[in-house]
């Protein structure tokens, strides 16, 4: 037993290239998940809590009635461990040394705000400095813009209603920088207590109160489920993913995240498989042996088990040991791009489907070959015994497939995503048996002479089984790695077609109908002409089909929709990042219809057909349903839930027009200009947004950019994995050929035409399987955001075929160099 | 330059002075020393001698499937040591066959493709054809489309020698032919063997351990620890 030990050991394993194989298929697919998981977790956190500071808090409530909450409300939220806070929001003007001004203002509690930072520039007109707080009492913050508007300094003071507040510092960046439209004017900020000794707010004052709310998830779930009932209309409760900008791309992010990491589990269990299958062939001499000299069935499995498990924990300890500099690595590439620290912070949970992929990959894929180890004949020592048919092995593969398909479910969680990937393998094995077919009846025709192509052929043939499960395997490989560059490039140049440098990065809100054409003379004639206008009606959407709505939509149905005046509008033609996905758009000249948008039309149920009924100040207004169309939430444009045609049932209501504008940064000064010659018109900046956004893009791209490099990796290993079990038989017939008179330069040629075939076989495979996945992929995980990419495409069977070609020239190396000699030393 | 055979023959295989080291961790081991030898063409010789006293390494350095340390080899007329591999499988592909004791057939290909591999490699003409001939010949005339796997030891055996004179040859090696096999076997590969050289009119050089084998041939090299003990006797050609 001694003797046997020593021939399992583990210092031996490592020699044993099959074995080097599986141990490092093992590190790469622990690290590629673990690292993957890890920052997936770590963006989540880190941009919810971005997307957090957009509400400055994790909730809002917004009371738009004029009347604060009943104090209730606030003191439960406080004695259920929520952190709250308070905000007022008004217009009013406010004077300056001899001017006046409309502005909107906010005035804030002490704990404003409970997440997120506020920018500001102090007195001393030094740099900017971010703070979590809000001015004290007494003072004020205010824009910049508002110092020419008002000419006054920083240290000035500046009256508001009755009240003489001093001007302490500037506003640059809010974290809840008014993503909503009605944000108005330049913006003060002043301390909540101030508030009732300006006098300005008086019965009926048009004025918003808003709460915050931050706390564990659960907690804030709970609060909810016991606010709700008392919430009347006009109480808005506002979460980070109510259809923010913000969270789309995060979610695309974050699904391509998934779809990186499973497709490295997909990968390094081929990798495993491959590698431990050939390994548990080599292993079957050594077996027999160990047999005949009295070791039984159920010792041998133990000697393999235990040697699983030390690779099991060889790979997951190694992985980690790749995975944690690497993920530090991404962090501090997050940490610069966001400009704020982002602690190193790692999930224990995110480190689980990376072991799980080790143990899954081991048991399902190296275990079964393994396990039959111990059927080998003692009979094999004297006589070599046929070697096993793929037969055996077809249930394991099964149970093997359905593991590591289950793998990804659970990591990923997404059912089209696991179906979309497999119907992409089904189709490729389907291609796959088609072409063996052909490759068998052709290529037996064949006869290989002196010239390397025909030898190339033949070889193909005389390995046609290998042949077949290389291009099955590297045709898999090929199809996951391009599944993913697919994904890469249409995700980066989605966003980068929604967030070009001239993306619109002001808004203008309120405009009269009477001055839209002014206003777009204006900046038409400054060279920068507005987008789009859009008439705007606030509407509550109160009916459907005749009944209240919410009486007919069940409440886990009810969105934030329902709870707040919709911006209702006409126009004459869909915009161009929409997409009609059911029904058809308005005809030219039909007046009656409402095109609605999907994600609300799925939400509350609505088809085709419905008649939706809007309450418009004391008005009804009726339309049927007659199409659904997407809308570009990120596009920086004014998006609409509900568009009518033109001329249609909003004509008379009372509109005012929205726009959007683009206003290079060294041009802002000239907003001050224009607010001046158009005091009622409201102006929303949003291009400290956009360049946060375009930030985490960045960032976001680079991650991905790592991840696609770990694949590859990846797929590399599953290609030496591939390559080498066929090496011995390689190097026996090599000696053989050169024994038989073949030339040298002759085996190169046609082994490197070979594999210059299987590449572009399997290439061409891959490509058509990525192809398909992708395909039925864009519909579910990525909302129809792809395009096609043959440029991306096209090459990757060439560059297969060459990368191949060297591959199996480099393999060749040990072929070439071995001595004829082997055959007469029954080297074997 | 003594011929022994009559008058403008060269020999076929020509052995002056052969030494063979390998070197070993700590130092260097002598498996050949000085052997001298010559073997006319058409003659069929044994090699024979104790397991490890170099018979093998002997072989392969007169098929030049390796290059010796000292001394030449000429094979049919080429110094073997001045041809580089290209030439020496060009050599082998034209002018020489093997039998290995293990036989050396590719498992993926038929019996059939075994044996046409060299006369493709050559670039022959109607390998298929020679190939068929070659199989009727050594009895396997119905197991053509069989791959090794589906063949027993003698009849893997009788597919490499069909591969072996294939190519017609003008020598050919067998390291052991028979050791793989029973004796009824071995007997009847040793037959198929020596019957298939006289028809073609093939120089044979073989190690082996059967005596009875080594005694069916024209002479015999006995070599023990690397050199060549017995005067080699000249033994005209008994059939
Ligand atoms: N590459 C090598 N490295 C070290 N030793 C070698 C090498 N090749 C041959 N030998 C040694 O040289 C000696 C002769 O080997 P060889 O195989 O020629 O013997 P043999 O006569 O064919 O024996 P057998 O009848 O058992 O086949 C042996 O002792 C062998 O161990
Ligand atoms: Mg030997």
């Amino acid at each position: 037993m001694a003797a046997a030990k020593k021939l399992m050991s583990v210092r031996r394993d490592w020699r044993e290239r099959d074995v080097r194989v599986v141990l490092a298929a093992l590190i790469i697919a622990v690290a590629t998940v673990a690292t993957i998981a890890l920052f997936a977790s770590q963006l989540q956190r880190t941009l919810v809590s971005s997307a957090s500071s957009f509400l400055a808090a994790d909730r809002q409530l917004e009371a738009e009635n004029g009347r604060p909450v009943p104090e209730p409300w606030i003191t439960e939220a406080m004695d259920r461990g929520l952190e709250t806070g308070r905000m007022v929001e008004f217009s009013t003007m406010v004077f300056g040394s001899d001017a006046f001004q409309l502005v909107s203002v906010k005035a804030v509690s002490n704990e404003y705000p409970l997440r997120g930072e506020l920018e500001i520039q102090g007195p001393s007109e030094g740099s900017r400095v971010q703070v979590q707080n809000g001015p004290a009492p007494g003072e004020v913050w205010i824009n910049p813009r508002l110092l020419r508007l008002l000419d006054i300094q920083v240290g000035d003071t500046l009256e508001v209603g009755s009240r003489k507040l001093t001007v302490s510092g500037l506003v640059l960046r809010e974290p809840d920088g008014g993503f909503s439209l009605s944000a108005l004017a330049p913006r003060v900020m002043m301390h909540v207590d101030d508030v009732a000794s300006t006098g300005v707010l008086q019965e009926g004052s048009r004025v918003k109160y808003v709460y915050l709310f931050a706390g564990e998830e659960a907690s804030l779930e709970c609060y909810y489920q016991w606010l709700q009932p008392q919430l009347e209309p006009s109480h808005e409760w506002e979460g980070v993913r109510d259809g923010e900008t913000f969270s789309r791309s995060l979610d695309r992010a974050e699904s391509f995240l998934l779809l990186g990491g499973s497709l490295a589990v997909l990968l390094a269990a081929v990798a495993v498989a491959v590698a431990s299958r050939q390994y548990a062939l080599s292993q079957r001499d050594t077996v027999a042996l160990l047999k005949t000299l009295g070791l039984g069935s159920s010792g041998i499995g133990r000697l393999y088990l235990k040697r699983l498990g030390l690779w099991g924990v060889t790979g997951m300890v190694g992985g980690l040991l790749v995975a944690l500099p690497l993920f530090w690595i991404l962090t501090r590439l997050l940490s610069e791009a966001l400009e704020r620290p982002v602690p190193f912070q790692l999930d224990s949970a995110a480190l689980t489907p990376a072991l799980l992929t080790a143990v899954v990959s081991l048991f399902a894929f190296a275990y079964p070959p393994i396990r039959r180890l111990r059927n080998v004949p003692a009979m094999r020592v004297l006589r070599s015994q046929p070697g096993e048919t793929g037969r055996e092995a077809l249930p394991d593969m099964l149970i093997a497939i359905v593991a590591v398909f289950g793998l990804v479910w659970l990591y990923a969680g997404e059912v089209s995503l696991v179906i979309s990937l497999l119907g992409g393998l089904a189709l490729l094995l389907g291609a796959l048996g088609v072409l063996g077919w052909v490759l068998v009846a052709t290529l037996r025709k064949v006869r290989g002479g002196g010239h390397a192509w025909r030898l190339a052929l033949v070889g193909l043939y005389r390995h046609r089984r290998a042949s077949l499960s290389q291009i099955a395997v590297f045709a898999m490989t090929l199809m996951l790695a391009t599944t993913l560059i697919l994904v890469r490039t249409s995700l980066l140049d989605d966003w980068q077609a929604q967030l070009p440098d001239d993306a619109p990065n002001h808004f203008l809100i309120n405009i009269a109908p009477d001055a839209v054409d002014e206003v777009a003379a204006y900046w038409e004639e400054r060279g920068q002409p507005l987008d789009q206008l859009y008439p705007m009606v606030r509407g509550r959407f109160t009916e459907l089909n005749g009944q209240p709505v919410k009486e007919v939509v069940s409440k886990d149905q009810r969105v934030g929709a329902l709870n707040r005046e919709l911006n209702l509008t006409w126009m004459p033609s869909l915009p161009a990042d929409n997409v009609i996905v059911e029904g058809s758009w308005f005809e030219e000249g039909q007046t009656d219809g409402v095109s609605v948008e999907a994600d609300l039309a799925a939400a509350l149920d609505l088809a085709l057909g419905d008649e939706l009924t809007f309450t418009i100040g004391s008005d009804k207004v009726n339309a049927t349903v007659t199409s659904i169309r997407t809308v570009q939430w990120d596009s920086m444009k004014p998006n609409f839930y509900m568009a009518f045609p033109p001329g249609g049932a909003l004509t008379n209501m009372p509109a005012t027009w929205i726009t959007s504008f683009h206003l290079p940064r060294d041009r802002k000064s000239e907003l001050n200009e224009f607010s001046r010659r158009f005091p009622t018109v409201s102006l929303l900046e949003i291009d400290n947004i956009i360049e946060r956004i375009q930030e985490i893009v960045r960032q976001v791209t680079q991650a991905i950019e790592a991840i696609l490099v770990l694949i590859l990796a990846a797929a590399l290993v599953v290609m030496a994995a591939v390559v080498s079990a066929t090496l011995q038989d390689r190097q026996r017939e090599g000696a053989l050929l050169r024994t038989l008179g073949g030339r040298q330069s002759l085996l190169v040629r046609s082994t490197m035409l070979e594999f210059a075939l299987l590449g572009g076989f399997a290439g061409i495979l891959g490509v058509a399987a990525a192809e398909a996945a992708v395909w039925a992929l864009q519909f579910r995980m990525f909302e129809g955001a792809f395009s096609w990419h043959w440029q991306v495409v096209l090459p990757i069977p060439i560059i297969s075929a060459v990368v191949l070609s060297l591959f199996g020239r480099w393999q060749l190396r040990p072929v070439l160099s071995v001595s004829p000699m082997l055959l007469l030393r029954r080297l074997e | 330059m003594q011929t022994t055979n009559s008058d403008s023959q060269r020999p076929m295989l020509r052995v002056e002075n052969l030494t063979h080291r390998v070197s070993l961790e700590t130092d260097t081991l002598t498996i050949l020393k000085a052997v001298s030898l010559e073997i006319n063409r058409g003659e069929s010789v044994a090699i024979v001698g104790r397991s490890g006293s170099g018979k093998t390494t002997l072989l392969g350095l007169l098929a030049g499937l390796d290059t010796p340390t000292e001394g030449t080899v000429e094979l049919d007329g080429a110094i073997i040591s001045r041809l580089s591999e290209d030439e020496r499988a060009q050599l082998r592909a034209h002018r020489v066959g093997f039998v290995f004791q293990s036989f050396q057939l590719l498992p993926a290909l038929t019996a059939l493709e075994n044996v046409m591999l060299p006369l493709e490699l050559a670039g022959m003409e109607a390998p298929e054809k020679r190939a068929r001939e070659l199989l009727e010949r050594v009895g396997l005339g119905e197991r053509l489309t069989h791959t090794p796997r589906q063949l027993s030891g003698g009849e893997q055996q009788r597919v490499a020698i069909a591969r072996a004179f294939a190519s017609d040859p003008a020598i050919l090696f067998a390291d052991e032919p028979t050791g793989n096999l029973d004796n009824r076997t071995g007997q009847e590969i040793s037959d198929l063997l020596m019957a298939l050289n006289q028809e073609q009119g093939t120089t044979l050089v073989m190690v082996t351990h059967d005596e009875q084998l080594a005694a069916r041939c024209s002479r015999q090299f006995h070599i023990e620890a690397g050199e060549l003990t017995e005067p080699v006797a000249q033994v005209e050609l008994a059939h």
